[in-house]
């Protein structure tokens, strides 16, 4: 009888801390930076630096964008 | 630094809508989305011209500007692109786009529209280049293979012309030359109007 007291004073316990804990306020704000991308980093950013693939971008549409 | 653009030369545009059908095609766009239209002025008039419109990639963009979760970026090249994990399809962007580029695929209760779909210049999106993950978000990446935007490689009368502005603006004025007519593109009286 006394362990399921116990027992069960713990797991109020620990849901009372839970629930607290839940409650928490960081108490740094989290500041926004208007006008900034806040997505995922573009692979593509990195290749695009390269001249090589600009060479190659512009040697095609030289060819592409050029009448027959 | 290059700075990718589109330019349709209205002149030329015969208003086939291939442009069109090959975006759709490149990049399996979902019904009811057009990431490109042809607008026909003054149809059916002598006078009558097409152009073939889809983002312009902005070097300011509004989209950007007002997007309020920031879910728009900018390549080194100038193509505007965005994150759709991001966006939350409140269509701010649809309104501050002078194009009509941004495209919403829902019209679910309470306004919802899903995310936000706009041409890519065939440059795809912030996932893996060229991974499947991103073909299904927001179609090919042709860019990342060392190609064009497939609406201009296709277009019959190379009217639609995709790729580095230096390189695009070259051609159009000699295509001018050629006519030996003056360019309605740009200049004070198409800005400013005449007598001012």
């Amino acid at each position: 009888m006394m362990q399921r007291r116990t027992a069960m004073a713990a797991v109020l316990l620990g849901v009372a801390a839970a629930m607290l804990g839940g409650c928490y306020q960081s108490p740094t704000p989290a500041m926004h930076e208007p006008g900034v991308y806040k997505g995922k980093a573009d692979p593509l950013r990195a290749k695009l630096e390269s001249d090589q693939l600009q060479a190659k971008l512009d040697a095609r549409f030289q060819r592409a964008a050029q009448d027959r | 630094m290059a700075r990718m653009k589109f330019l349709c030369d209205a002149e030329r545009c015969i208003e086939c809508n291939a442009c069109v059908t090959a975006c759709k095609n490149e990049n399996e766009v979902p019904w009811g989305v057009n990431r490109r239209r042809v607008i026909t002025l003054n149809d059916g008039e002598p006078s009558e011209k097409s152009v073939s419109v889809a983002c312009m990639h902005c070097t300011d963009a509004p989209c950007a500007a007002v997007c309020p979760v920031d879910c728009f970026y900018t390549t080194t090249d100038g193509i505007v692109l965005h994150d759709k994990d991001l966006c939350i399809g409140c269509g701010y962007c649809f309104y501050a786009c002078p194009f009509g580029a941004p495209q919403f695929p829902e019209q679910a209760a309470f306004g919802g529209r899903g995310k936000m779909d706009k041409c890519t210049f065939c440059a795809g999106g912030p996932l893996p280049d060229n991974s499947d993950a991103e073909y299904e978000k927001y179609g090919s990446n042709r860019i990342a293979q060392g190609k064009l935007p497939a609406c201009a490689e296709m277009c019959a009368t190379k009217a639609l012309l995709a790729g580095d502005g230096d390189l695009v603006s070259d051609i159009y004025l000699k295509r001018v030359m050629k006519r030996s007519g003056r360019p309605d593109t740009w200049g004070w009286q198409k800005a400013y109007g005449a007598g001012v």
